[in-house]
């Protein structure tokens, strides 16, 4: 499993609507920080690259340091699933987004969820790290 | 006419068929326009139960011509028939009637699949809701357009943790159908 | 409680399976529903514009779920990204999945370029209600226009989407037309990718 990993939805306006870190290094406040300011740094790049192409994962789009940026882009343009991560592994990312992008089409369907408002769900939560000790 | 003699033999004739999907979406829209209109959510409670109570004194029309069902004047027998007929021909699931009181006024309607609900988590913000209570106000309307007078609510509810959903159906007053015009005075 | 543990579990949203979208339910149990949203909100407005405004809001609800679904389900987890193909998306795949056909026609509009016209004879939502003459031109396909909003707004086309009764020779019914117009900046961006 990757040592740092954190994960983002971000939703309309680039706003963040879920957000964990779902790496085995110790979890440090300052770290996470950065981790999210990197992931939002990203976003300029994904909004060029996302038409380019009709896959909704556009595997790597940016990096910082040794630090790589993934993004999955649902059939709603404006959620971005993006993962900032420092081991290689496309394959266990690819399968990482497409079983978080099902939880989440869960999420959305249910009436009583705004769109782009926050993920609060603990049944979503526990499920994505699990996935992620799973794939990352 | 003598009536079958297991309700679920009713045959009713095949009705036109829509994607269940966009009748859950559409009534979650609804809920959720309500939520945003009243503050309360017991007000949003009262609404659904009469949005529920105005479909179903129209609703009862359409559904003893498409059930070949005459009338019934027994409230056991309608039990059966709104359980296993009107859930099966309007929503495609049944449900079984069990918990009779003693003096057979009373009887819970259980469901343990219910289309209006799937997809839906209640958030926080909105313990307290029932719902899926349009169901009590269809039931109750369409009761009453057959001279039943009852009190239609759920008791149990899957959305907040229940094992199923039970809609407990009590009979308040039965108007003798014969007389339909008479005057009281 | 033996037993409640296991099928509140069963109720998490996220560990149920995400349907096939052939469970049906019957068409009247739709339309009494759909009677009722119009009435109820008929009961909150002013006047026809602010209906078929809160109609829209409602079905917009509808449509940017269904993209997100139909997208996965359908379409094998692929974005639509070009004007043509997002159209042709509305107009076979959402309407198929949602009313059991696809729509009788899409047309591009021929006085504006970036208009285009999705019409059907009779749109599930006209089929059983009829409009009382005091209430004009109101169009229950407003909700539908919400529908395509909500499938487009999702996909990054945003667009202003009515819904309007337009004559046919010969036939005593009015078809509808969703008329869709699309924001320029959808437009420069067709024209940026050639």
């Amino acid at each position: 499993m990757a040592s740092t990993a954190c994960f983002v939805i971000v939703s309309r306006n680039d706003c963040p609507i879920y957000e964990s870190e779902v790496g085995t290094a110790p979890k440090k406040d300052e770290a996470a920080h950065l981790h999210q300011f990197i992931l939002h740094a990203s976003l300029d790049i994904v909004q060029d690259v996302v038409w380019t192409t009709n896959a909704m994962y556009l595997k790597l789009v940016d990096k910082f340091n040794d630090l790589l940026v993934s993004v999955y882009v649902t059939a709603d343009t404006h959620t971005r699933l993006m993962l900032l991560h420092d081991s290689r592994n496309e394959d266990g990312i690819k399968n990482f987004f497409q079983e978080v992008h099902e939880l989440y089409i869960k999420m959305l369907l249910n009436p009583l969820y705004v769109p782009g408002s926050r993920i609060t769900s603990p049944f979503f939560d526990t499920r994505v790290r699990t996935l992620a000790r799973k794939y990352l | 006419m003598a009536p079958p003699t297991r309700a679920g033999d009713y045959p009713f004739a095949p009705v036109d068929r829509v994607n269940a999907e966009l009748f859950t979406l559409t009534y979650g829209a609804i809920v959720r326009q309500l939520l945003t209109d009243f503050e309360e959510v017991e007000e949003v409670n009262k609404q659904l139960d009469t949005m529920g109570y105005n479909i179903g004194v129209r609703l009862i029309d359409d559904f003893l011509a498409k059930s070949n069902i005459t009338r019934c004047s027994e409230f056991k027998d309608t039990a059966e028939v709104i359980a296993k007929v009107g859930f099966k021909m309007f929503l495609g699931v049944s449900a079984t009637v069990s918990n009779w009181s003693a003096d057979g006024s009373e009887c819970s309607l259980i469901l343990d699949d219910n289309p209006l609900a799937d997809f839906v988590e209640l958030p926080d913000t909105c313990q307290g809701l029932f719902y899926c209570n349009i169901l009590c106000g269809v039931i109750r309307g369409a009761l009453e357009m057959v001279s039943m007078r009852t009190e239609v609510k759920f008791v149990k509810d899957m959305l907040r943790g229940d094992d199923a959903f039970e809609i407990r159906l009590k009979l308040l007053e039965q108007v003798a159908e014969e007389y339909p015009y008479k005057d009281d005075e | 409680m033996i037993g409640v543990g296991r099928s509140k579990q069963n109720l998490n949203v996220v560990d149920r399976p995400l349907g096939k979208g052939k469970t049906e339910v019957s068409l009247s149990a739709f339309a009494f529903l759909f009677s009722e949203l119009v009435q109820y909100n008929q009961t909150r407005v002013d006047n026809i514009a602010e209906l078929e405004r809160r109609l829209e809001d409602a079905g917009y609800a509808v449509g940017i779920r269904m993209l997100e679904l139909l997208c996965h389900r359908e379409k094998g987890n692929r974005r639509e990204t070009r004007l043509l193909n997002i159209l042709s998306f509305v107009h076979s795949t959402v309407w198929k999945s949602l009313f059991g056909k696809v729509a009788d026609s899409l047309e591009k509009g021929t006085e504006h370029e970036d208009e285009y016209m999705i019409s059907e004879k009779e749109l599930l939502v006209n089929r059983y209600i009829s409009v009382p003459k005091d209430m004009g031109a109101f169009n229950c396909g407003a909700f539908v226009a919400g529908v395509v909003k909500g499938v487009l707004d999702g996909a990054g086309f945003p667009a202003r989407v009515t819904a309007h009764f337009v004559a046919v020779e010969g036939q005593p019914r009015p078809r509808t037309t969703i008329l869709i117009k699309f924001s320029e900046e959808v437009l420069q961006r067709e024209a940026r990718l050639g």
